[in-house]
């Protein structure tokens, strides 16, 4: 056995040279890019770690701002049902009195209407009256329409109050007797008589025709006036009427 | 293979330097590896090919079984066990190219390979725990060892040279036997047994001479020992 010391000393050499290639070209590259990838997808696993940090920061800020929405949209709900009750209640409110409003002008219309209704009738009524009045007189002696009435026609001026009186005794004062027809010389002669003396002097008469007196005598003077005629009877009938409608409940 | 095997026949000089067939085959490995690699590398990406793929593959197992075996990062160690299983295998292989004896069927290559380990075991115990600390390392577990551990270092380093010397060489023999006296298809087992076993001892070398670097750097981690110990 004997060693060659040259190629001892050529394969150290060799081996030597084969390790520096290797690791030049073989096992450094490939190390590098494996580390390198390494490091590529931990680079990929630290975005996606982010991105999924972001996602999650964004889901949780959606999620924030819808609750946020919701509480925005519940109170908005809130305020709108609130003002809806508000308005409704407001318009009920306004409808109810509205409502009373307008049932207050039709029953005041009914009233006035029904007002108009019962004036009518009454003048209706009063004119009815006055006619069947008139044709009832129709039927009495011409002479009842004026002679009936002397004797109330004093008493009226008897009811007088007594300055009212004293002002209808001054010499000088006209009385304006009206009557439902021309009056016959008797006729005026009775009521001139009959009224000197209830006043106890002469006095100027001036007699007035007027129709609707019906049947009666009216005595006007600038103070006084006495009325006792038919028609002024049927007016304070109908004025009597008048009030106990007015006073029934 | 007729001769001797504990005798390196020259196959030519190159001057006054003798260069025998295990140098040539070496260069030859060194060249065909070489060229092999950096073809393979050229075109690296992040996207790798099914040549990356087997690349990266072995390299992660390398890096895999340095950190299982020596408990340290594989950085610094995996250039020469990469190297040193690469070569072996290559060489072993190489018997299977007709004509071509393998390197390491020859005393002088596996001498220097043990002996390269033997001395990368020193420079890396060195480096790493210094001259009084690696020598405070054959006190251990007392002074009475020291003889036996600077045996041990000898020892082991033998046992590198003739477990791979003696299991190349006894296959290249086999090999030659049974080529001279049975015909061509008859040897294809025994050259298939030479394959695994060339595959079996380039491991085992490697797998040796990562013992022995661990021995020399053992008990002395470094931070990136123990970032790489944590889980």
């Amino acid at each position: 056995m004997a060693l060659d010391w040259w190629t001892l000393g050529l394969q150290t050499l060799n081996v030597l040279v084969l390790i520096w290639l290797l690791s030049r070209f073989l096992l450094k590259p490939i190390a590098a890019i494996i580390a390198e990838r390494q490091q590529a997808a931990s680079r990929l696993l630290d975005d996606a770690a982010t991105a999924k940090d972001e996602a999650r920061q964004i889901r949780d800020a959606a999620e924030q701002a819808r609750a946020e929405a919701d509480r925005q949209r519940a109170a908005a709900l809130h305020k709108a049902e609130h003002d809806a009750d508000l308005a409704r209640r407001q318009r009920l409110q306004e409808a109810g009195a509205e409502i009373e409003r307008r049932h207050q002008q039709a029953q005041e219309a009914l009233d006035a209407e029904q007002q108009m209704l019962q004036t009518a009738i009454e003048a209706r009524a009063g004119q009815l009256a006055l006619a069947i009045a008139d044709k009832l007189m129709q039927r009495l002696p011409a002479s009842a329409r004026v002679e009936g009435f002397i004797d109330g026609l004093v008493e009226g001026l008897e009811t007088l109050p007594a300055e009212t009186r004293q002002t209808l005794s001054h010499p000088g004062v006209s009385l304006l007797l009206k009557v439902p027809r021309s009056l016959t010389d008797a006729e005026h002669g009775a009521c001139s008589a009959a009224l000197q003396r209830a006043l106890g002097h002469p006095l100027k008469l001036e007699v007035s025709v007027d129709s609707g007196l019906i049947a009666g005598l009216e005595l006007e003077t600038e103070h006084a006036a006495v009325r006792n005629s038919l028609r002024a009877d049927l007016a304070r009938l109908e004025t009597e009427m008048t009030l106990n409608d007015l006073q029934r409940p | 293979m007729n001769e001797s095997p504990l005798l390196t026949p020259t196959l030519f000089h190159a001057g006054p330097v003798p260069i025998s067939g295990a140098v040539v085959v070496t260069w030859l490995l060194v060249a065909v590896i070489t060229t092999a690699s950096w073809a393979l590398t050229r075109h690296l990406s992040l996207r790798p090919g099914k040549a990356q793929c087997v690349l990266e593959l072995f390299v992660e197992t390398l890096d895999n079984q340095i950190r299982d075996t020596m408990q340290v990062q594989p950085e610094p160690y995996r250039a020469l066990i990469g190297t040193l299983f690469l070569y072996i295998l290559a060489a072993n292989w190489s018997s299977l190219v007709p004509g071509i004896e393998p390197p390491t069927a020859r005393l002088e290559t596996d001498i220097v390979l043990a002996m390269i380990v033997l001395l990368a075991s020193i420079g890396y115990g060195v480096a790493t725990r210094g001259v009084r600390g690696y020598l405070r390392t054959f006190a251990e577990p007392s002074w009475v060892m020291i003889p036996l551990n600077l045996v041990e270092q000898l020892t082991r380093t033998f046992s590198l040279i003739v477990r791979l010397f003696g299991n190349v060489m006894s296959g290249v023999f086999v090999l030659g036997i049974t080529l001279s006296l049975a015909g061509l298809l008859v040897p294809i087992p025994f050259m298939a047994l030479d394959l695994l076993t060339g595959a079996i001892q380039a491991y085992i070398f490697s797998v040796l001479a990562m013992v022995f670097l661990g021995a020399a750097v053992e008990a002395h981690p470094t931070p990136k020992t123990l970032e790489n110990k944590e889980p």
